[in-house]
């Protein structure tokens, strides 16, 4: 199957056509509010008093955003990340970026002020929208696409129907060759030994077990039951009893192919097939570590049922990858039809089963990849996004 | 023989609870259910069916238990154990926080065993 995407010198293939502008902050920010078409990070997590670990997260983040192949080019300005950190040098960002053959700019001039960066970042902004939109959209084979899943404010329905129909998407998009992501590591505690099974090797089992481990040794150093935490009460609301039970219906949404590697937050997969991510499950910093590792689709199967009424779902927590909103929950379903994109509960009422429900979604990524705009895409409001980061602040 | 895929739960009249494997003693109701209900039990991983009575009410997508499930015995869903039973549990009755405890991530707890 096929979708129309935009050709990347690198190969890879876009299914938007952003101009990106990092690393946020002011210059960004007014780059943005006067040039269509281009967009930025908002966060707060600049590396000031991190350590070396995080700064590199944060850099590895950056660089992932410029390399993802919904970004046509790059601007790199050097005042955000102030503290002089050599991770964070602006050089450093647009040189690894510039690898993948795109336009990467450096706007940086110690000798001007501020206004004046914003100045030439403007005019700059304006030539590269224009020079990225006379790009066309060319049919590619599904192969070329990288799907990223988070499953959130799970209900019951999540782990019998809504994460089995994501899960079967993933099947049917790596045997074809593409690339899956799934993390939440939290969420796979009580069935991380499932998952070490279906390593492709010992190396990548034990890696998934490590990761599992070590989230668990964090939680119980708090001196908490992890109850109080996660599940969260809207999971226990939905029906979910316990953190084994939330992760065993989570695990449903990788499907059942071999898992290749474990990736940190932000990090790149080294080649097609089905990975984890060892990452935080927060709405805001998910999306954004699965768009650094090069996913140009993410997906938020939700369950719901603990969730009040007429809540607006986030909306541009991925930023430069359409966020499609699923759900397998009827009652939901009904109350938010404005904001999800895709609907399950229909194997739940008897209509359809889940191979049928899951070719139907499979088509509307395709659909979504080929240019249409997911309900989410079509609000202009900015979430601020969460890199997630592990060390003490000092 | 996992037949998930080819699932579907028509409910109608009928209220359905849905057990993910065989060996579970769980189910999750598809209905909200009432005290006195008959529940069908179907199941994800084989043909059978049978019938249970609902001794709580059970909102939909909350778990029924499909038999008795002693204090301490563990509770089995998705053929896996997904925590303790904290006090006996009837058949029919309502199975959550109030009488089930997870194993893992206990801060709270000096000993810990890990199921890897």
């Amino acid at each position: 199957m096929t979708f129309l995407g935009y050709e990347r010198p690198d190969s890879s293939v876009g299914v938007r056509n952003y101009v990106l502008i990092i690393p946020g902050g002011i210059i960004s920010d007014t780059i943005c509010n006067f040039v269509i078409g281009c967009k930025t990070i908002v966060t707060a997590d600049t590396g000031s008093g991190r350590s070396k670990r995080d700064r590199e997260t944060i850099a590895r983040t950056l660089i992932g955003l410029g390399m993802n192949p919904n970004v046509a080019s790059v601007i790199v300005h050097g005042r955000g990340l102030g503290s002089g950190y050599p991770e964070l040098n602006v050089n450093r960002l647009a040189d690894e970026i510039a690898k993948t053959g795109k336009r990467v700019e450096v706007l940086d001039d110690p000798n001007a002020s501020t206004l004046d960066l914003i100045g030439r970042g403007i005019n700059l902004a304006r030539e590269m929208v224009r020079e990225a939109s006379r790009l066309r959209r060319k049919e590619f084979d599904d192969s070329n696409l990288c799907i990223a899943v988070k499953c959130g404010l799970s209900d019951t329905t999540s782990g019998i129907v809504g994460n089995p129909v994501v899960g079967y998407v993933f099947d049917k998009l790596v045997s074809k060759g593409g690339t899956a992501l799934f993390g939440e590591t939290t969420e796979i505690i009580g069935a991380e030994h499932i998952l070490a099974r279906r390593a492709v090797n010992e190396e990548v089992a034990k890696a998934i077990l490590k990761a599992a481990r070590e989230t668990e040794e964090r939680a119980k150093a708090i001196g908490e039951d992890i109850r109080t935490i996660n599940p969260v009460p809207a999971n226990i609301a939905g029906g979910i009893t316990t953190l084994e039970e939330k992760s065993l219906g989570a695990i449903a949404k990788s499907g059942s192919m071999p898992i290749q590697g474990v990736l940190k937050y932000g990090e790149r997969p080294k080649g097609k097939g089905l990975y984890f991510v060892d990452c935080w499950m927060g709405t805001y910093s998910i999306f954004l570590g699965y768009a650094a590792s090069g996913a140009q689709i993410v997906l938020f199967q939700l369950g719901g049922g603990g969730m009040a009424g007429d809540t607006i779902l986030y909306s541009s927590c991925g930023f430069i990858v359409p966020l499609l909103w699923l759900t397998a929950n009827p009652k939901v379903y009904k109350r938010f039809s404005n904001n999800i994109d895709f609907y399950s509960g229909t194997v739940i009422e008897g209509k359809e089963t889940i191979q049928e429900a899951s070719e139907r979604l499979y088509s509307l990524i395709l659909d979504v990849a080929s240019g249409t705009m997911t309900k989410a895409e079509t609000l202009a409001h900015v979430d601020p996004n969460q890199i997630y980061l592990i060390d003490p602040m000092l | 023989m996992d037949r998930s895929d080819q699932l579907s739960f028509s409910s109608g009249e009928v209220k359905i609870g849905l057990a993910m494997k065989s060996v579970d003693n769980v189910a999750t109701v598809l209905n909200d259910v009432s005290c006195g209900d008959k529940i069908l039990i179907k199941f994800a991983d084989s043909t059978s069916v049978h019938t249970i009575v609902a001794k709580d009410n059970i909102p939909f997508g909350f778990k029924v238990a499909l038999r008795n499930i002693q204090k301490g015995e563990y509770v089995v869903k998705y053929g896996e154990v997904i925590g303790k039973a904290t006090e006996f549990i009837g058949e029919g009755h309502l199975v959550h926080i109030h009488n089930v405890e997870g194993l893992r991530g206990r801060g709270d707890l000096k000993m810990v065993g890990e199921k890897i």
